[in-house]
């Protein structure tokens, strides 16, 4: 860590970019100001409870990664500090059996399921729910969609161009189904064979960031083996989250023996807009239908696509491409909407103040449809748009795709 | 007790704006360049009338009181060299914009670019552009005297202050204007010493319509500050003139990928405006030859967009450099424009023996130099360090150059004052710090010569521009 903190130099440059910064104005809650208190912690000059509080509210969007000229790691700087801290760390007994919980359910699309309809029906009930599970409640939708397990293989339609491998993800298997659907039908649509592992679990991103490294470390090889031993054309994610944390398991596992095997893993990944616009670049993505009628789509950087991956230019190209869809930008769109893994639930004061001000800035271009590529953002924009009276659908970029290829858009 | 009269600020304003806690202090003990040492206490004040009451508390309880906006400043302002109270205006956001007399009253933890973009939906601007505009406060920009870029054509932060709203050593308020005796220009870079500046009223001005803007690279630097000469001897007043040589280059070009030319010695940033697109094309075809007589290799940007990526380089080149070496002494002199291929050589050959990477940039049309000594303070000598800079301001001041062209002088330069300002002159800054804060508890040892350390440095030699 010490390369990474003395790599600041303290100019500055990233507290606009900071969401904690822009809600709070206060120094301590400044990518900057958590560089210092990491600093003086690790130096013995603080102790660890006083600057937690400050280290806690950030949400790792990593929005300061993009605006450091000096290339500060700060992702990596503030996930090793929270994998050193975790474990002497005293948390009170309750919002320890909810973190033990949350980051036991949310991995496990069984469990999350079970959890989901059961919350469901708890939602009317919210307002008399205790604090600890209100947040979890308010973001569920009202309908959980039916479950469906996804088939180990599907064939390429057409000559075969090559075969990937998909992570289904955890969380996003439960509340929207049709993103691997629709990224399936994409990717068969295009000659690829889409291969679901078996064996493959969580990502370890949420575990990773929340400081739980044992746990991080077991879903990391759990991964390893289960997309290992054959070579793919690419690794797809389709939840910026769980992309960029599978891009970061050589850093997980340095200096274990795994790392030749997480690199290996790692320069296949690629998130869905980046595989489908690498193939639109070389102008090899089958054509669309157009857009039935003329529409407005606010596009939502997710940070783990545009901070964490730097992916920012396929999305909307893809979108534009489609022919009459025409990409809106959100003003402070380099903002983070709050949700951040499991942020909205350990946070929530702070998310939900992050998410009515993105709310306000995507329906501030009046779109007719928004784009993410991210089931958090999904999640969090949905529901605070609907608490805005909107009624404009939020969609993954490829099931917009998807709906173009099938000329239902 | 400094504790006591706190806890009861504390208690007066909200547990919000008051911070005690040792975590929460140290946030408050740096800036850009430098580490101070930690504050008693940090209130963050919403309105004048807190600031009015932290003073006092402060007041109360006999320690110093540091102004501070977001804390990007270059020379140390913001620092706390003594322990005290910190006022950081980020808080203090509000901001009207007065199309009719077209001016923008802000408060003084509004961010700089704020006010631009707020102005800009009336057809105004606010043309001060400090590298580093989206964090920076007006607060800090008038403690500082910022500049910018646009400063060579259209003036520096100072220039476009109408009134001030200050609250004093003794916590009274007062508005201050530049009629009869000009106290707010008094105000303007005195860095927190003489006053808390609170609210400004600041002129703003229609922005020229067309704007273009060319790069130029060079094999040398002597051929780079010759091309400038040239360009503005011709009569020419670009908007912008910025200049950075190999190291910047290549620090930028690590972090922003726009394919700058990394082989060459010098480049030059040049935007041309106004409102006569026949005219900004004249005059930047002026600018182009002169480059091109010294040797340059001249490229337009091809449009908007481009302008502003290179624009973004520019304005990165002083963060970048941490890619280099961890840590900067970094300087702000100006020199007279006929003297900058001379001092240019200068610095470089005084450098060379010492080893340590040094790097140049700045805003070259005004002769505004960044010479800025990288080192890592693990390995180098602070010593070394600090001699190496003494010796550049010198050359400034040989040169007729004056110590800080826009960053003001905070506690990095001001070791160098006593050389740099008569022993009178020196006198009467004191007279005016003793008068406005009896009990100097205003930002103590910053920007002011120490007391009877005046004028032992070298002759210095007034050279005309």
């Amino acid at each position: 860590m010490a390369h990474a903190i003395d790599a600041c130099v303290h100019c500055g440059f990233c507290l606009p970019a900071c969401p904690t910064y822009a809600l709070l104005g206060d120094e301590m809650d400044s990518p900057r100001g958590r560089i210092v208190l990491m600093k003086e912690v690790l130096e013995g000059e603080l102790a660890l409870e006083d600057a937690v509080p400050h280290l806690d509210r950030c949400l790792g969007c990593q929005g300061c990664v993009t605006a450091c000229p000096s290339g500060v790691p700060y992702g990596e700087l503030i996930t090793g500090f929270r994998g050193w801290s975790e474990p002497q760390r005293q948390r009170p007994l309750l919002q320890k059996a909810r973190r033990t919980a949350l980051l036991r359910v949310l991995p496990s699309p069984q469990l999350f399921y079970a959890a989901a309809t059961l919350g469901q029906h708890a939602k009317p009930l919210s307002p008399l729910m205790p604090a600890l599970l209100k947040p979890a409640l308010d973001l569920l939708p009202r309908r959980v969609p039916r479950r469906n397990r996804l088939q180990p293989f599907f064939p390429a339609e057409g000559p075969i161009r090559g075969r990937v491998a998909l992570l289904a993800g955890c969380a996003q298997q439960t509340l929207a189904p049709n993103f691997n659907e629709a990224t399936i039908r994409v990717l068969t649509r295009n000659g690829f064979e889409v291969v679901v592992p078996a064996g493959q679990g969580c990502c370890g991103a949420a575990a990773l960031h929340t400081g739980e490294r044992d746990l991080a470390l077991r879903q990391v090889k759990q991964n390893l083996q289960a997309f290992g031993g054959e070579n793919y054309t690419a690794i797809i994610s389709n939840a910026a989250g769980c992309g960029a944390g599978l891009k970061e398991y050589p850093v997980v596992v340095r200096g274990q023996p795994e790392e030749a095997q997480a690199q290996a893993l790692a320069a296949q990944v690629q998130d869905i807009s980046e595989f489908l616009g690498g193939l639109l670049d070389r102008g090899e993505l089958r054509p669309t239908l157009p857009a039935s009628q003329p529409l407005r789509v606010a596009y939502h950087d997710a940070c783990h696509l545009a901070h964490a991956q730097g992916i920012r230019r396929e999305p909307r190209e893809l979108l534009r491409w489609i022919g009459g869809i025409e990409v809106l930008e959100v003003p402070r769109g380099d903002l983070c909407c709050g949700s951040a893994g499991t942020y909205n639930i350990e946070q929530p004061e702070l998310a939900a103040q992050l998410g009515q001000l993105k709310a306000a800035h995507i329906l501030s271009v009046q779109p007719d449809l928004i784009a993410s590529g991210n089931i958090g953002c999904h999640t969090q924009i949905a529901s605070h748009t609907r608490e805005r009276g909107s009624a404009v659908r939020v969609m993954h970029t490829v099931e917009i795709l998807d709906l173009a290829y099938r000329g239902e858009l | 007790m400094p504790a006591s009269e706190f806890g009861q600020l504390q208690r007066r304003l909200g547990a919000g704006k008051v911070l005690l806690r040792p975590s929460e202090c140290s946030s408050y003990r740096y800036d850009a360049i430098q580490f101070g040492v930690r504050p008693l206490a940090v209130v963050l004040p919403e309105t004048v009338e807190d600031v009015v009451q932290a003073v006092r508390a402060a007041q109360a309880a006999g320690v110093p009181v540091v102004g501070r906006g977001a804390a990007s400043g270059l020379s140390g302002g913001a620092a706390p060299a003594q322990p005290g109270l910190v006022v950081s205006f980020t808080r203090m956001t509000a901001l009207r914009i007065l199309p009719q007399q077209r001016e923008a009253v802000a408060q003084a933890g509004v961010v700089t670019l704020a006010v631009s973009e707020a102005a800009r939906l009336h057809g105004l601007t606010y043309p001060p552009d400090p590298a580093s505009l989206r964090t920076s406060t007006i607060g800090g920009n008038l403690g500082e005297n910022a500049g910018g870029p646009l400063c060579f054509k259209y003036g520096v932060t100072g220039d476009y202050v109408r009134a001030l709203q200050v609250v004093d050593a003794d916590g009274e308020i007062h508005h201050l204007t530049r009629d009869a005796y000009d106290l707010a220009g008094l105000m303007i870079g005195s860095e927190g010493t003489l006053g808390l500046i609170t609210e400004a009223t600041l002129r703003l001005v229609p922005p020229a319509r067309h704007t273009l803007t060319l790069q130029a690279s060079f094999g040398s630097l002597e051929a780079c500050a010759a091309a400038v000469s040239t360009a503005i001897s011709a009569g020419t007043v670009p908007a912008k003139l910025e200049f950075m040589d190999a190291a910047c280059i290549g620090a930028v070009e690590d972090y922003l990928h726009l394919g700058l030319p990394r082989h060459a010695a010098a480049l030059l940033l040049v935007d041309s405006d106004g409102d006569d697109p026949a005219q900004v094309e004249a005059e930047l075809k002026v600018v182009e030859e002169a480059f091109r007589a010294a040797g340059g290799e001249v490229r337009r940007a091809r449009d908007a967009q481009e302008a502003a990526a290179l624009w973004q380089a520019r304005r990165s080149v002083s963060p970048a450099l941490g890619r280099i070496r961890p840590a900067r002494m970094n300087e702000d002199i100006a020199v007279p424009r006929s003297r900058l291929p001379q001092v240019v050589a200068e610095i470089q050959a005084l450098a060379e023996p010492y080893g340590f990477p040094l790097v140049q940039f700045g805003h070259i049309g005004d002769g505004n130099l960044h010479p800025n000594i990288l080192f890592d303070p693990r390995r180098d000598d602070p010593e070394q360090v600090h001699e190496l800079a003494h010796r550049i301001a010198q050359v400034a001041l040989r040169h007729g150059g004056v110590l800080s062209g826009e960053h003001g002088i905070g506690s990095m330069k001001r070791a160098f004052m006593a050389e740099a300002v008569d022993t009178q002159t020196a006198a009467a800054y004191w007279a005016i710090k003793d008068t406005l804060d009896p009990a100097g508890r205003l930002n103590p040892e910053k920007l002011l010569p120490p007391r009877g350390a005046l004028a032992t440095g070298p002759e210095v030699a007034h050279a005309g521009a």
